[in-house]
C-alpha cells in the first residue's frame, strides 16, 4: 500500500456523506468507513480513514479492525451494485513524523503544532472481492466472487458491512464460497493467510453452530494456515 | 489410426527406460494400468500400429490434500467453496512400455526401436486386434477373427476390458507340447483355471488325449461335459471322461526300477541293497514281465543261499511294503489304450493313497507312456500313437524341489525331451518354490494368479523367462479368477480374467459353518446315549470314548 498523498479533496468527505442519503435504508445506514484515496491496482485500493472532523460518526476502532468486510457502492448501467472489499492492511500516516525544524511548544503550552496535528491519519488497505447488485429492499443479490470489472473513484465512500450481507455475499446456493480467496492472497501478501482467517472467522460466528458449511470453513482455514506456515518456514 | 474421437491421450515424451515413455491424459479417459494402447508408426513406409502397456499412473493435477482434512467434509465442497472448479480438472500422467508393432511375416511382436514423438494421439487398442497380437496363433493379419481359428483354447478375457469384450484364445498346441505351469495360492482358482482348459482341450476342435493326475478328487465334474451341447461335434464327436478310482490303479511290479524299490523300502542297509538291485536286475533281464515277491525272494535266495541273513530281512521288508500294498501288483498293469485316447480325458483319482503311492503310480505310468510315445516317435510298434498331455494337480508332489519323490527323475526327461514325442506336462501349484526348478523352468507357458508368499514369487521370477517385472508386481494384487498369462503362447504377457466354467466346479471350499450346524443339528436327534461331561473329577472317561 502506497501513502497517499492526495490531500486536498480532503475537507469534502461532508458532501460525499450528504450525497449518498437516498439509498436503500439497510446498506445506507452502514457505518461509513473511509474514503478512497489511490490504488494500487485494479483490485487493490487505499482508504483514508474518517475521523472526527470528517463526519457525523467516525467508524470506531472494532468497526475498521483488520479482516473488516467493506463494501463501496456503485450505479452501473442504472443497477445500483455493491463492490466488496475487505480491509487487509492499515497504515498511520504523520507528516511530521521525522520533521526537523524548531519545536514551538513552551513551558505554558505544552503542545503547539498548528496544521499538521490533524493530518496524522490512519490508511487502510482495501482489497476487492467480488460484487453483488443491490435489491429495492436494500438486501444483496446476485453475489459473484469473479473480479469486479469496474474501477472506484477517489473519494468512493468505503462502508462498514454489516454481518447479513456479509454471510450472503459469500452465500451462493446455500453454499459458502470463498472464490475470491487466490486473488485475496496475492493482493494481501505477507497477511494473506491472517486475512482469510479473519474473514472465516466472522463467517464462522454468523452461521449457526450446526451449520455444514462450519466444518468445510474448518478445512479451508486449516489449508490456509498451513501453506502459510509452509512459505514462513515454520514447518 | 482412426479419427480423433478414439483417441485417449498425448504422448509427452520419453521415459526412463528406452522403451518406455509418458502420456498425459485427461480423467475421463480412464486409463487402467496394465492397458493395452496403440499408436501408428511408419515402419519401411507403411503406418504400423505399434502396441505398448500402461505400465503406471500418476496424478499430476488435481485437488491438493489439504481439501481431504475433514473425511466429514467432500474435497469437491472445499473446492466449491473455493471457487476451484471440480469438473476435468485431473490430469493423469501415465508411463507405458512399447511391446512392439504386430510383425506378420514373423507372426509376433518387432520392436520399432523408436518411441512416439510428442504430441502423437494414443487410442485403446481394438479388441479384435489384441485378440489377434496378443497370443501366439500366428495370424498373417493383425486383425483375424480368431474364434474361427481351429486348435485355440478360450481362456478368458482381458482384465482391464469389459467381461467378454476382448477374449483371449491360446493356441493349445503350443502349451501342449511346451509344457503349462498354473501357479496359484490356495483358493485363486488353479483348479478352475485347469478346468477350464481341459473343456477347451476337449472341444470338437481339438479332441485331445489327455491325463489328469489328481490327488484331491477335484475333477469329478468334468463327466458333465459329456451330453452337452458345446462339446459335440458335428460327426457325432462327444469328449469321453473316464476316471480312475485308486481301486483300478496298479502298478505291475516288474515295472518298477530299482530306485523306486529302495525309496519305498524301510530303510536298507547297505548289504541289503547290493543283494536286491542284484536280483533285481536278474528279474528283470527275464523275458516274463509278470514277477512277484515270490519270485524276486526265490531269486535272491538262488543267488545268495537260502540262510542269508539280508535276505531275509529284505524278504520282510518287501512283502510289508509291496505284497501288502494293493497297488502293486505281479501281472496288473494300468492298460495305456484305456486310459490315453484321442478325445479322452482321463482323471485319475488318487485321493485315497498316500503320498509315496501317488508318486509311484505316477512314476511308473510316466516311464511307460514316455517309452510308448519314444518308440512311436522312432516308427516302433506303440500303445499311443498320438500325442498326450498330462496335468498335474498338486504338481510339487511329483517334481518336488526337495528332489525326494521317484517321479521326479521322469519329469525332469519328459518337460525337458517331451516336446520332441508330443508329450506334454501341465503342472499345477499352490508352492513354485517347492517345485524342482529344472522342472518349471521348462514349462513354456504359464499361469500365474494371485501369489502372496514372496519364496513363491521368487520361484516364478527365477524359473519363468517371461515373467517380466510389471507381470511380477501383478501377482499378489490379483483377486481369484484373475490370472497372467505368459511364455510361449503368447506373444506377451497378458492379464485375464477366466472365463466360467461350463462344468461345474468341484474343488470349492467347503461351507464349513453349514456343515458343523447340520453335523450339530444330527447330533442333537441322536439318542441321548452319551455320558455326562466331565469335569475333571476322578477318572476320565471322555478318552475312551473317542475310540
Amino acid at each position: 500500500m502506497q501513502r497517499s498523498t492526495t490531500r486536498q479533496q480532503y475537507g469534502d468527505e461532508a458532501m460525499t456523506d450528504a450525497l449518498a442519503d437516498g439509498d436503500s435504508p439497510d446498506l445506507d445506514s452502514c457505518v461509513r468507513i473511509g474514503s478512497i484515496v489511490s490504488s494500487n491496482s485494479h483490485l487493490d485500493y487505499v482508504a483514508e480513514v474518517y475521523k472526527e472532523r470528517d463526519c457525523d460518526r467516525p467508524p470506531e476502532l472494532h468497526e475498521r479492525e483488520f479482516g473488516q468486510p467493506v463494501f463501496i457502492k456503485k450505479t452501473v448501467n442504472g443497477t445500483e451494485h455493491a463492490v466488496m472489499g475487505v480491509i487487509y492492511d492499515t497504515q498511520l500516516v504523520d507528516p511530521d513524523q521525522g520533521r526537523t525544524g524548531p519545536r514551538l511548544a513552551q513551558d505554558d503550552q505544552a503542545q503547539f503544532t498548528p496544521g499538521y496535528i490533524e493530518e496524522r491519519t490512519t490508511l487502510a488497505g482495501v482489497a476487492l472481492l467480488g460484487t453483488a447488485e443491490i435489491a429495492e429492499d436494500g438486501a444483496i443479490q446476485e453475489p459473484t466472487h469473479q473480479m469486479p470489472r469496474w474501477t472506484l473513484e477517489v473519494e468512493d465512500t468505503v462502508f462498514h458491512c454489516p454481518d447479513q450481507v456479509t454471510v450472503s455475499f459469500h452465500t451462493v446456493d446455500d453454499q459458502i464460497q470463498l472464490a475470491y480467496m487466490d486473488r485475496l492472497l496475492d493482493i494481501a501478501g505477507d497477511l494473506g493467510s491472517e486475512v482469510i482467517v479473519a474473514l472465516i472467522d466472522r463467517l464462522r460466528g454468523m452461521l449457526p453452530e450446526d451449520d455444514p458449511n462450519q466444518r468445510v470453513l474448518d478445512v479451508v482455514e486449516q489449508n490456509v494456515q498451513w501453506q502459510a506456515r509452509e512459505q514462513r518456514g515454520m514447518v | 489410426m482412426a479419427d480423433r474421437s478414439d483417441v485417449v491421450g498425448t504422448v509427452a515424451g520419453p521415459g526412463d527406460d528406452p522403451n518406455e515413455f509418458v502420456f498425459v491424459t485427461p480423467s475421463d479417459k480412464s486409463i487402467k494400468t496394465g492397458e493395452f494402447i496403440t499408436y501408428t508408426v511408419p515402419v519401411e513406409d507403411e503406418p504400423r500400429s505399434v502396441f505398448a502397456r500402461v505400465t503406471n499412473r500418476e496424478l499430476i493435477r488435481g485437488l491438493p490434500e489439504g481439501f481431504l482434512a475433514d473425511p466429514e467434509v467432500g474435497p469437491e465442497t472445499v473446492a466449491a467453496t473455493l471457487g476451484v472448479p471440480t469438473d476435468d480438472t485431473e490430469l493423469y500422467r501415465l508411463t507405458a512400455t512399447v511391446i512392439g508393432y504386430y510383425d506378420t511375416n514373423m507372426t509376433t511382436f518387432a520392436n520399432p526401436r523408436q518411441l512416439p514423438d510428442p504430441g502423437t494421439p494414443l487410442s485403446i487398442a481394438p479388441h479384435q486386434q489384441l485378440e489377434t497380437v496378443l497370443p501366439n496363433l500366428g495370424c498373417e493379419t493383425d486383425s483375424t477373427d480368431v474364434t474361427t481359428l481351429d486348435g485355440v483354447a478360450h481362456i478368458g478375457w482381458l482384465l482391464n476390458r469389459p467381461a467378454e469384450a476382448t477374449n483371449l484364445h491360446i493356441p493349445i498346441e503350443e502349451f501342449a507340447s511346451t509344457h503349462l505351469a498354473i501357479l496359484a495360492s490356495t483358493g485363486s482358482g488353479k483348479s478352475y483355471t485347469a478346468s477350464v482348459l481341459i473343456e477347451e482341450m476337449m472341444r470338437p476342435s481339438s479332441r485331445a488325449s489327455l491325463l489328469v493326475f489328481d490327488p484331491h478328487g477335484e475333477y469329478d465334474t468334468l463327466a458333465e461335459m459329456q451330453g452337452e451341447e458345446a462339446f459335440q461335434g458335428a460327426d457325432g464327436y462327444e469328449p469321453s471322461i473316464e476316471y480312475y478310482d485308486p481301486e483300478r490303479l496298479r502298478v505291475r511290479i516288474s515295472e518298477l526300477e530299482i530306485g523306486d524299490v529302495m525309496a519305498i523300502l524301510d530303510n536298507p542297509s547297505n548289504r541289503m541293497q547290493e543283494r536286491l538291485s542284484t536280483a533285481w536286475r536278474a528279474m528283470q533281464r527275464q523275458e516274463s514281465r509278470t514277477w512277484g515277491i515270490d519270485e524276486l525272494i526265490a531269486e535272491m535266495e538262488r543267488i545268495y543261499g537260502d540262510d542269508d541273513a539280508s535276505v531275509g530281512a529284505l524278504e520282510w521288508r518287501l512283502r510289508r511294503s509291496i505284497e501288502r500294498n494293493d497297488l502293486f501288483h505281479p501281472e496288473d498293469n494300468v492298460p495305456l489304450g484305456e486310459i490315453v485316447d484321442p478325445g479322452q480325458c482321463t482323471v485319475l483319482q488318487m485321493d485315497t493313497l498316500d503320498r509315496w503311492d501317488q508318486q509311484l503310480i505316477t512314476t511308473v505310468l510316466l516311464r511307460r507312456m514316455y517309452r510308448e510315445r519314444l518308440d512311436d516317435v522312432r516308427d516302433r510298434d506303440s500303445d499311443i500313437e498320438h500325442p498326450i498331455f498330462a496335468l498335474f494337480e498338486e504338481g510339487h508332489r511329483f517334481a518336488p524341489a526337495s528332489g525326494d519323490a521317484p517321479s521326479l527323475g521322469i519329469m525332469r526327461t519328459i518337460t525337458s525331451e517331451g516336446r520332441k514325442f508330443g508329450f506334454g506336462l501341465g503342472i499345477i501349484s499352490q508352492r513354485p518354490s517347492k517345485i524342482d526348478q529344472d522342472v518349471l523352468s521348462q514349462c513354456g507357458t504359464q499361469i500365474s494368479m494371485q501369489i502372496q508368499n514372496p519364496t513363491d514369487q521368487d520361484a516364478i521370477k527365477n524359473s519363468v523367462e517371461a515373467a517380466g517385472e510389471d507381470v511380477l508386481r501383478e501377482l499378489p494384487g490379483l483377486t481369484p479368477g484373475q490370472a497372467v498369462v505368459s511364455g510361449d503362447a503368447m506373444n506377451t504377457p497378458a492379464l485375464i480374467q477366466v472365463r466360467r466354467r461350463h462344468t461345474e466346479h468341484g474343488a470349492g471350499s467347503r461351507p464349513v459353518i453349514e456343515e458343523w450346524r447340520e453335523a450339530y443339528e444330527e447330533r442333537q436327534r441322536e439318542p441321548t446315549g452319551s455320558e455326562a461331561a466331565d469335569f475333571g473329577e476322578g477318572d476320565s472317561t471322555g478318552v475312551q470314548s473317542l475310540d
